[in-house]
Parts: structure tokens; C-alpha cells; sequence
């Protein structure tokens, strides 16, 4: 028996170290499909990064910028024109012309077919791509020229020359499959059943294998014209438990954590005081906007200075200099110090306890024998504090400003639930009672017109969609949000968007906390790695990642 | 009383003193098990805190006190649960025999042949609001994990019961004294109830040591006593995070887990035993 | 005893399907259905997507009905597809459960042996007893996962040995690295129970009259206790593997998930955690139905070696 173990230990000896040839990625989610339009979760946009290029994407300036197209359209150049409808709306119409030479991975060309196909997949509804707005719009499709597409859209908005999701699908693998059965579709695309089919993929590398859950193996695309990428194998492999993860960078089975899915901050900071000379760590400031949504209906909330007093009496920068290492911008409003957009003036509220105190004062709440205070009715100021349970670090936070509200004279109790519950019930219902701690995910100088206009609170009347859960009705809020899109030259957006930062912060529908930061670990001998911080992940520009010689 | 009752209780008695004496312990050492310090992260074992601090600078042996009381609570009320349950139905199939004791008793089979671990996690992902309860309170969470773990808790007493009440109805002088007259409930009451004392108390040990070890296994996973409310678990599981950064953090409460279920454990074998 | 596997195959099936239906329903009365989860997570899907989505999934009929057809569905042979993986749920079982297997059996293995060796060192030194006593009552007492932790810390990062989790691609050899600590895991989990039956056992058939016969007539120690002792000790053994089951099961899904191993457990987690109902359901019948057959086939194991019992119903 002894030596059955000295045999065992013997084996576990450790793997000889691996040739730079192939780069070791690992992630913390595996995608839930890969067809490129069904569902978006951040884990497949990071894989489909590598093996797909869309037609035009925000670069790592945070501008739009053509993927796989040749130039991006605008009214100037000409590809995108204003026009009418045929029913008498202003309508425009926008053409994109796909880049020379670009082949899906089975050597096939790309052209304007496969963007046929995907337009009239993504028309016919019971394909079930996700958002179908997009597709509504567009509701006339033209070619006159094999790599070249034109759209008619019957709404004109500034971001005409974005393509978003829609990009080009192998109608030459796909089309009869979609064509036999259209609701099956989902189930049957190859994306599903034959991942592995080079023509699907027309990016740098296509994916050579797949290990449902646990990861993906990428091999370069033979048939790519672009920069040729420098590894001869991207592994690509899901670690939900972030403390394995950080074991198994630790122990050399993974070379990388991408920052996009990679470890809590705090855990990576904690790795870089431990081992922060085996590895380069980069921490990039990025689009996630952490906030606690206040519920207006709630009548103690619905007073903008009980609001006020809850910002004034959080203490937002030693929080995020405790916990954070001072990673994370603190925010001032929705819109990110990245964005464009972003307006350096907008107010912003220090951490002031006496003035919060004044203000609830004010307000009529007036300190009670327990610490807590009260209104003239002898009600006590208590409020619910909800997050996803599980986040270890919005439970440390919300722990933090409990204890800081608790000064104030503001109770709140904590009340945390399964992300499952919270986000698709609890707050999508606007079933909570007082305050919810979460994120908003969005793309550079997108117009926040689902969270904040009146029309978009949840309703059952509306099928529960909408993301206004903090009941916000402000005109001239609404009458910002209206203007905004179909102001199509940008210097006269500027001035909207300085208000609506200002109406934000004055009113304070929700609290703002900060914006989140990606960890991003490297190995020493990679470089070119470039965060964007935004939803469009680095994984975009991999065929510049390099081993240091 | 044996040795491995006495070493079983003395292992008890250690974690339930800190349970009652939590308040005290927080008095003696100034400090709030809920209060954030975060001047005071991960600060090594002093004076101030005998035992470190945890990732908000909140003192561990305090939180281990209050964690305590949760813990041993969620394993009593399990056990007395199960016990209660177990020793009616028990009793009940023994007693009635004939096609209500086969039914129970398959029913039972199919419970211990079931793996329970993986129930639990989905009965543990069940809504509490669907029957009434409040999401996310701390005692509403402790009545949800009793209720699921006496679910499956029960079986084992019931078998032992049953057992123990078949061989005492068995016995001459209570075929004697049904013979007699006397009642079937006082029957069952006077001289079946109280034969079955030793082999339920040493199941009720054995419950309180499985409840102890499944509430920690479901914190772990995130489905059982949810934050700010200490629990062993899910101090485990929020100490996980941080295992390389505080070891200590993730020592302490599986120790105090170890010591408790080992204790539940001696006290069932003395029990058996004397 | 074609009667008796019949009545108990019997007895599985029904118990499979009570089984099936309970969980069918409190998994479909789970908060947060796949289409509320895909409206919190993107802002653009408008109301007649909702409705046009949950039409698609079938989400829109009453869950009887949807129980009823995936019923059918299940017993014609058709596991249906994963929302979560978005692949053939039958093609993700298969791997999970030969992975399962193999870490459940190498750590039975591994925790049978152990705790025989203890055992049966209680029962030839009493001398022994207290600490293989002792080292059984700990090794029952630490959670599972607090074990893997611990062998996480000091075999992959202190010593950094073994791979800290996940599988291993290459195969062969290189497998077994990855086999190491959550096998340990489970063994050291698993040893206890077998060191403390075996001990009791053994030291029972060791003070059997005729053992004690035995060794007045010169017999060794040794000989008497693995050539007479442990097959007269094997029943109450082979009945306490069957009744662990269970808790194996458990025990690897806990193990599964801290060494991030893909297998039955993690991929019933997954499932229950991201709501695909149709995969945890299918995952958990294939759970119970193996557990249950591991059961039948130890008692069967049971009669085969104790002719006492191979004539009773």
C-alpha cells in the first residue's frame, strides 16, 4: 500500500513547463451558447473575440470603429443616407462594405449574403435572436455588390453607423438548416451541434474543441488575412470558483486571467501583494456602473433630501481606498470620466455626515432613543438594503454603509438574494422595498433611456420590461432622453448630456458608488494585451498578443 | 456516564458557552461583531483580538461566538425536529403495523437510498416567499434549512424507534398488559414511549452532528445562512476568498465545525454505549 | 431472487418518478425563469420580446402539462436539450457521470482499504483502538469541503505538487494529477465510517468462539484475521457501502465543486444555479438512479457472500 501511494505522489509531480506556443486563458463563466446572436453573456463575447470579427465595434479609444468592414459610414463619406420611409417617415439608409479577403475559416469568402441571411434570421421572430429592435428597424435589405450591404432603417439615430450584434452568419452552413425549421433553429444551428466546423468562424483562430463547462481550444484560422495571431493554441477554460481560478494561475495551469471574467478586485489585489512579482497585473477602469437604486415609491426615499443624506453619509472614497486599493473611480453619475460624454463639472457629493444629518433634520427625522431616528408620527427611519447574495464584495459593502448609515441614524436591513431571484423578480418587479445594490452594464455614449424615462418603469401591463426600477419620472428627463438620439452631430449632444448628468445627480434616483475595475493578470512574457473596459472585449485585437522574446 | 460521553460533552460545552456568552465576550472586548473596521483588515491574533480579524477588521473569535449560536441552533432545532417526527412516525408504523408500516417504511427506504445532498441544493434554491416567509431574513433562513434537514432528518430515528417499539410490543409484559385492558394509548405511552429513550437520545446526537456539518456544507455552497448573519459556514465560505490571504480565517471555523460534530458524535457513542 | 431484484427494480422506478414529478415542480416554481433572467441582463429586449421568447421556450403553459410532456419526452429516450450549455443534455451526461464514477470508485477503493488496515489494527491492538478511534471521529467531522481546502493550501500552493482543480485534457497519466487531491478528499471523508465498522466488526468475529479456537491451536494472528475474521466481517461491511452511497454522492458534488472538477455533482449545481430545469432534472434522476442501483446491487453482493440470507424474502 505504501508504495501504491509513493507511486501516486510520484505522478503528481509537476508537468514540465509549457512551450510559448500555446497561451492558457482562464475565465470565470462558460458561454451558454455560441451563435453569435442568441443571448449575450459576457463569457461568449469573449470567446467569439477570437474566432469572429463583428462588422464594427468601439475601439480602445472608446470610438466606434469598423471590425471586419472597410470604412465606418457616415453621412459625409456618403455610405449612410437620410431619406424617406415608404410610409413618410424619416428613414436613412447605411452601407457597409466587408474588408477584401476576409474567408470563414473553411477558406469560403464573406460576403453580403451571409449578412442577408442574418437580417432575415434575425426578421423572422421565431428564430428567437434576442433583441429584436434592431431588426425591426432595418427593414429593407439590399446588395449590389458581393461584399457590400446596404440597410434601410426606418428611425434615424446617431448611432446609424453602428452595426451592433448584427453580423455576417455562414449562410453557407447555416441557411438550410435555418430554412427546414425556423423555431428549431436555436437548437439545431452548428453552432450548437458541429462548434467545432471551421466555417462558422472568421476570425484569427476558430475553436478546435470544446469541453461543455470547462473550456474551449482554439487553433489559428488558416484562411485569415490579417495580422497572423502569434500562439498555435489558445486555451480557453472556465474556473467559476475565483479561488480555484487564482490556485490554478498559481500553480502554472493557466498562464492568464482575463480581466473581462477574471477575479474580484479585492482577491486580485491581495494576489499582487502576495505574487505580484510572478505576474503583470493591469487594472482597467471600465463601463460597469456600480449604484444602489432607490425606490422612489418608497415615501421616506421619495424625499430627495432623505436621498441626498443617504449619499452624504456614505463614505464612497475611503471604501474604495480600504477595499479597493483605490482601483475604482468613484462615480458622480451614470455616465463614466471615459465616456466622451462624461461632464467633469457635474456635482458631486462629498462625504459629509453633518450635512446629512441637517438635511434629515430637515426632513423631520429626528434622532430616537436607540440611535435611530424618527418623524413626527414616531415611525423609525428604516429602509432594506438588497444585493446579490453571494457577491463577497457588494456584502462587504453593503456591510460598510449599513454601519455608516447607522451613524446617520438610518437603519437598513440587509435582506440578500440569489442573483436569480433578485434580478429577474425582485428588481425587474420592483419588488424591493428601499434600496438595491447592483451594476448597469453599457457601451461608450449610450443614452440611458431604459433606466431613467418615465415609459420605461416596469409594469405587468408591459410585460415587466423596462428597466426604470426606481420609479424616476422627471419631464424633462423624459424630453432629454427623446432628444438625445436623433441629435445626430455630437457638439450638439454635448449640452443634453451635460444636463442629464446634472438632473441625475441633483435628483438622485440612485446612489452612485463607483465604477468597476477589471483585474487583469499576465504572464511576464506576454505582451500587447489591450482592455478596452467596455463590451467589447480585448480579446478583439488577440492576433497582437505576443510572447516577449 | 462514560468517557466519551464526558469528552463529547466537554466538546460540546466549549462552543455552546461561547454561544451564550457571546454578548459578554462583546462587551469584554469593546467590540461589535457587525461593525466594520476597515483601518483593521486581516490583523494578526493581539490583545485587542484574540483571534485576528476577518476581511472587514471584524474581530473572528467574537463572530466565531456569535456564529456559534446560529450554528448550534440550526443543529438542535434540526434534531429536535427530526427526533419528534422520527420517534411519532416511528412509533406510529410500529404500532399500527400491517400496509401503514410498509408505506412508511418504503417511504423511508426511498429517503436513505436518495442521495440527500443534492436534493438539498434544489430544495435549498426554493423560493421561501412561495410559502409565506420573508426572503433574506436571518431567522427566516434558519427555519428553511431546520425544515429541509429534519425533512430528511427524520428517517433515521423513525427506524430505530420502530425497531426499538416493535421488540417492546413484543415483550410479555405489554402483550400482558393489552390483555388486560389497558388502553392502547397509555399503552403505548406508559411502556412503549419510554423504552425507546436510549436509542432515540443516541439518534438525536447523531442528528444535531449531521445538521451541524449539512448547514455548513449548504453555506458553503451559498444556499444556506446568508450574510451579515455569522454562521461557521458561511464564514468558511466568505474566508474562502481569501485563503491565501488569511489562512487563519478559513482554520478557525472549520475547527469549531470539527469540534462540534466530533463532540455530537462522542456523546451519541457514550450514549450507545452506557 | 429474480422476484426480489424485480420487486426492488420496481421499487426504484416508483420511487424515480414520485421523484421526477416533486422536483419538476419545485424547480418550475423557482423564482427567476430563463426569460425574466434574459430581460434584467439586456436592456434592449422590449415587452413583445418577453412575451414572443417565453412563447418559444414553451414557458406560457400550465407546468402539469409541461411535466406531462417531458414525461413523455424522457421515456421515449429523449433527454432534451441544456439552456445552459445549449447542447444535448444526454451529450453532457455521459462525461459527467464516467468522471463521477471514477473519482467515487478510486476513493471507495482507496477509503475501503485504508479503513480496513485501521480496523483491523484496532481489533488485533487494543492498544491501537483510542487513536484509530480518534483519527475516525475527526476525519467524520471535518466537512468535506474544509478537507479540500486544506489539501488546496498545502499541496497546490504551498507545495504547488498538484493541479488545484479542473481536468486534465491531455489524458493519461497526466489525468491522475488532477485525480489526486479530490480523491484524497473523498477517501479521508469516506475512511472513517470504514475504520470504525470495520474495527467493531472485526473485533466481533476476532472473539467468535471458534476464532478464538483458532488461535489456541497455534493459528497467527495475521491468518486468523484476514483468513477468517474479514469474510465473516464482510456482511455488516458490504451493507455499510451500500447505505454510504448517498453520502458519497453528496460528498462528490461538494467535492466537485471546490476542485471545479466537471462531473454529475458540479453539473447538477450548475443547473439547479442557473435554472435548466430540464438538465437538473435529468441529472438528478440519473443521481438517484445510480445510487439507487448501487444499493441493489450490495445487497445482492450481501446475499451472494451470506448464504443465512440468500432464502430470505
Amino acid at each position: 500500500m505504501i508504495r501504491a501511494i509513493l507511486a501516486v505522489l510520484l505522478l503528481a509531480l509537476p508537468a514540465a513547463a509549457q512551450p510559448r506556443e500555446t497561451l492558457t486563458i482562464g475565465i470565470t463563466q462558460y458561454p451558454a451558447t455560441f451563435h453569435p446572436n442568441i443571448e449575450s453573456m459576457a463569457a461568449k463575447s469573449y470567446i467569439l473575440g477570437f474566432v469572429r470579427r463583428p462588422l464594427t465595434l468601439h475601439g480602445q479609444d472608446w470610438h466606434l470603429a469598423c471590425g471586419i468592414c472597410e470604412t465606418l459610414p457616415t453621412l459625409e463619406n456618403g455610405l449612410a443616407v437620410l431619406e424617406t420611409t415608404p410610409d413618410g417617415r424619416p428613414g436613412i439608409r447605411v452601407t457597409w462594405r466587408i474588408r477584401e479577403g476576409l474567408r470563414w475559416g473553411d477558406g469560403t469568402p464573406v460576403t453580403a449574403e451571409d449578412l442577408r441571411f442574418a437580417w432575415e434570421a434575425g426578421r423572422a421572430f421565431e428564430t428567437g435572436f434576442g433583441p429584436a429592435e434592431f431588426y425591426r428597424r432595418a427593414y429593407e435589405f439590399l446588395s449590389s455588390h458581393p461584399r457590400e450591404a446596404t440597410l434601410r432603417f426606418d428611425r434615424v439615430t446617431f448611432e446609424y453607423a453602428s452595426a451592433g450584434d448584427f453580423q455576417p452568419l455562414p449562410a453557407h452552413l447555416e441557411r438550410a438548416i435555418w430554412e427546414a425549421d425556423r423555431r428549431a433553429y436555436r437548437s439545431r444551428t452548428r453552432y450548437e451541434t458541429d462548434t467545432t466546423n471551421p466555417g462558422l468562424w472568421n476570425g484569427p483562430w476558430r475553436i478546435a474543441a470544446v469541453q461543455p463547462g470547462a473550456g474551449v481550444t482554439l487553433e489559428p484560422n488558416p484562411h485569415w488575412n490579417g495580422p497572423a495571431p502569434a500562439f498555435r493554441r489558445i486555451r480557453v477554460l472556465t474556473v467559476e470558483n475565483t479561488p480555484a481560478l487564482e490556485a490554478q494561475l498559481l500553480s502554472g495551469q493557466i498562464d492568464m486571467i482575463a480581466g473581462e471574467l477574471g477575479l474580484p478586485l479585492e482577491q486580485a489585489l491581495a494576489l499582487q501583494r502576495r505574487a505580484g512579482e510572478r505576474f503583470r497585473f493591469h487594472f482597467q477602469p471600465g463601463l460597469i456602473y456600480e449604484h444602489i437604486d432607490l425606490n422612489l415609491d418608497n415615501p421616506i426615499l421619495a424625499d430627495r433630501r432623505v436621498r441626498q443624506a443617504l449619499i452624504l453619509s456614505a463614505d464612497r472614497a475611503q471604501i474604495v481606498s480600504r477595499l479597493f486599493d483605490g482601483r475604482q473611480p468613484v462615480a458622480h453619475s451614470n455616465v463614466n470620466p471615459l465616456d466622451g460624454v462624461h461632464d467633469a463639472n457635474v456635482r458631486q457629493w462629498p462625504f459629509d455626515p453633518a450635512r446629512a444629518r441637517a438635511l434629515l433634520e430637515e426632513a423631520g427625522w429626528r434622532q430616537g432613543p436607540d440611535g435611530i431616528r424618527r418623524n413626527a408620527a414616531g415611525e423609525r427611519l428604516v429602509l432594506d438594503f438588497m444585493t446579490t447574495a453571494g457577491n463577497r464584495s457588494r456584502e462587504q459593502v453593503q456591510q460598510v454603509l449599513a454601519a455608516g448609515w447607522r451613524q446617520a441614524g438610518i437603519e437598513v436591513r440587509i435582506r440578500n438574494e440569489p442573483p436569480r431571484v433578485f434580478f429577474s423578480e425582485t428588481l425587474s418587479r420592483r419588488r424591493y422595498g428601499g434600496l438595491a445594490m447592483f451594476a448597469w452594464i453599457s457601451s461608450p455614449e449610450s443614452v440611458p433611456r431604459s433606466t431613467l424615462h418615465s415609459d420605461e418603469i416596469p409594469t405587468p401591463e408591459r410585460n415587466w420590461s423596462g428597466q426604470n426600477y426606481t420609479g424616476f419620472r422627471h419631464p424633462r428627463m423624459d424630453e432629454l432622453l427623446e432628444r438625445l438620439p436623433e441629435t445626430l452631430r455630437r457638439e450638439d449632444r454635448l449640452p443634453l448630456w451635460r444636463e442629464v448628468q446634472a438632473i441625475y445627480a441633483e435628483e438622485l434616483p440612485a446612489i452612485p458608488l463607483w465604477f468597476r475595475a477589471d483585474a487583469h493578470v499576465w504572464p511576464l512574457w506576454l505582451e500587447g494585451v489591450r482592455p478596452t473596459g467596455h463590451l467589447n472585449p480585448s480579446s478583439l485585437w488577440a492576433e497582437e498578443w505576443r510572447p516577449r522574446r | 456516564m462514560n468517557a466519551r460521553l464526558r469528552l463529547g460533552l466537554a466538546c460540546l460545552a466549549l462552543p455552546a458557552a461561547a454561544a451564550l456568552a457571546a454578548p459578554l465576550l462583546s462587551a469584554l472586548l469593546g467590540l461589535d461583531p457587525a461593525e466594520p473596521d476597515l483601518f483593521n483588515r486581516f490583523a494578526p491574533p493581539s490583545a485587542a483580538n484574540p483571534l485576528g480579524t476577518d476581511d472587514l477588521g471584524r474581530d473572528v473569535l467574537l463572530r466565531l461566538a456569535y456564529g456559534a449560536r446560529v450554528s448550534l441552533a440550526v443543529g438542535l432545532a434540526t434534531a429536535l425536529a427530526a427526533t419528534l417526527i422520527g420517534t411519532a412516525i416511528g412509533l406510529f408504523a410500529a404500532w399500527a403495523g400491517g400496509v401503514a408500516d410498509a408505506v412508511l417504511m418504503r417511504v423511508a427506504d426511498a429517503l436513505l437510498a436518495l442521495p440527500a445532498l443534492p436534493l438539498l441544493v434544489i430544495l435549498a434554491g426554493l423560493d421561501p416567499a412561495v410559502v409565506g416567509l420573508p426572503r433574506g431574513e436571518p431567522i427566516a433562513d434558519m427555519i428553511r434549512i431546520v425544515a429541509i434537514l429534519a425533512a430528511f432528518g427524520w428517517v433515521g430515528v423513525a427506524r430505530l424507534a420502530r425497531a426499538q417499539a416493535l421488540s417492546t410490543l413484543a415483550r410479555d409484559h405489554v402483550r400482558a398488559a393489552r390483555a388486560l385492558g389497558v388502553s392502547e394509548a397509555r399503552l403505548v405511552l406508559r411502556h412503549v414511549l419510554p423504552a425507546l429513550s436510549g436509542p432515540v437520545s443516541v439518534a438525536t446526537a447523531l442528528a444535531v452532528a449531521g445538521a451541524v456539518l449539512a448547514e455548513s456544507t449548504l453555506s458553503f455552497l451559498g444556499l444556506g445562512i446568508a450574510p451579515p448573519a455569522p454562521s461557521w459556514g458561511n464564514m468558511l465560505a466568505g474566508a474562502q476568498e481569501a485563503v491565501f490571504e488569511a489562512p487563519q480565517a478559513a482554520l478557525w471555523p472549520g475547527l469549531c465545525i470539527m469540534l462540534a460534530v466530533a463532540g455530537a458524535t462522542l456523546v451519541a457513542d457514550g450514549l450507545r454505549r452506557g | 431472487m429474480i422476484g426480489l431484484i424485480a420487486s426492488r427494480l420496481a421499487q426504484i422506478g416508483l420511487t424515480l418518478a414520485a421523484l421526477s414529478f416533486a422536483a419538476f415542480l419545485l424547480i418550475g416554481l423557482m423564482p427567476g425563469d430563463p426569460i425574466a433572467l434574459a430581460i434584467a441582463g439586456d436592456p434592449r429586449l422590449s415587452a413583445e420580446d418577453a412575451a414572443r421568447l417565453r412563447a418559444l421556450h414553451g414557458l406560457d403553459t400550465p407546468i402539469l402539462q409541461r411535466y406531462l410532456a417531458w414525461a413523455a419526452s424522457v421515456l421515449s429516450g429523449e433527454f432534451g436539450h441544456s439552456r445552459l450549455f445549449a447542447r444535448p443534455v444526454a451529450e453532457l451526461l455521459w462525461p459527467a457521470l464516467g468522471s463521477t464514477l471514477l473519482l467515487l470508485g478510486v476513493a471507495v477503493l482507496l477509503s475501503a482499504a485504508f479503513g480496513l488496515l485501521l480496523g483491523a489494527l484496532a481489533a488485533a491492538r487494543p492498544g491501537a483502538r483510542a487513536l484509530v478511534d480518534a483519527t475516525a471521529i475527526l476525519a467524520a467531522s471535518a466537512p468535506t469541503f474544509w478537507i479540500g481546502i486544506l489539501l488546496i493550501i498545502l499541496f497546490a500552493v504551498l507545495l504547488g505538487w498538484l493541479p488545484a482543480g479542473g481536468q486534465s485534457e491531455a489524458g493519461g497519466l497526466d489525468a491522475v494529477r488532477f485525480l489526486v487531491l479530490p480523491v484524497a478528499t473523498l477517501a479521508i471523508a469516506g475512511l472513517a465510517s470504514w475504520a470504525r465498522h470495520a474495527a467493531s466488526a472485526l473485533t466481533e468475529a476476532l472473539s467468535s468462539p471458534w476464532i478464538v479456537t483458532a488461535r489456541a491451536r497455534g493459528a497467527s494472528l495475521r491468518r486468523v484475521l484476514w483468513g477468517h475474521a474479514l469474510p465473516n466481517a464482510a456482511p455488516p461491511l458490504v451493507t455499510l457501502a451500500a447505505l454510504d452511497a448517498g453520502a458519497l454522492v453528496g460528498g462528490a458534488l461538494v467535492t466537485e465543486t471546490v476542485f471545479a472538477r466537471p462531473g454529475m455533482g458540479k453539473l447538477l449545481y450548475d443547473a439547479v444555479m442557473g435554472s435548466d430545469l430540464n438538465l437538473a432534472l435529468v441529472a438528478l434522476l440519473l443521481i438517484g438512479a445510480v445510487t439507487m442501483a448501487a444499493t441493489l446491487s450490495a445487497d445482492l453482493a450481501l446475499r451472494a457472500i451470506d448464504p443465512r440470507l440468500r432464502d430470505a424474502p
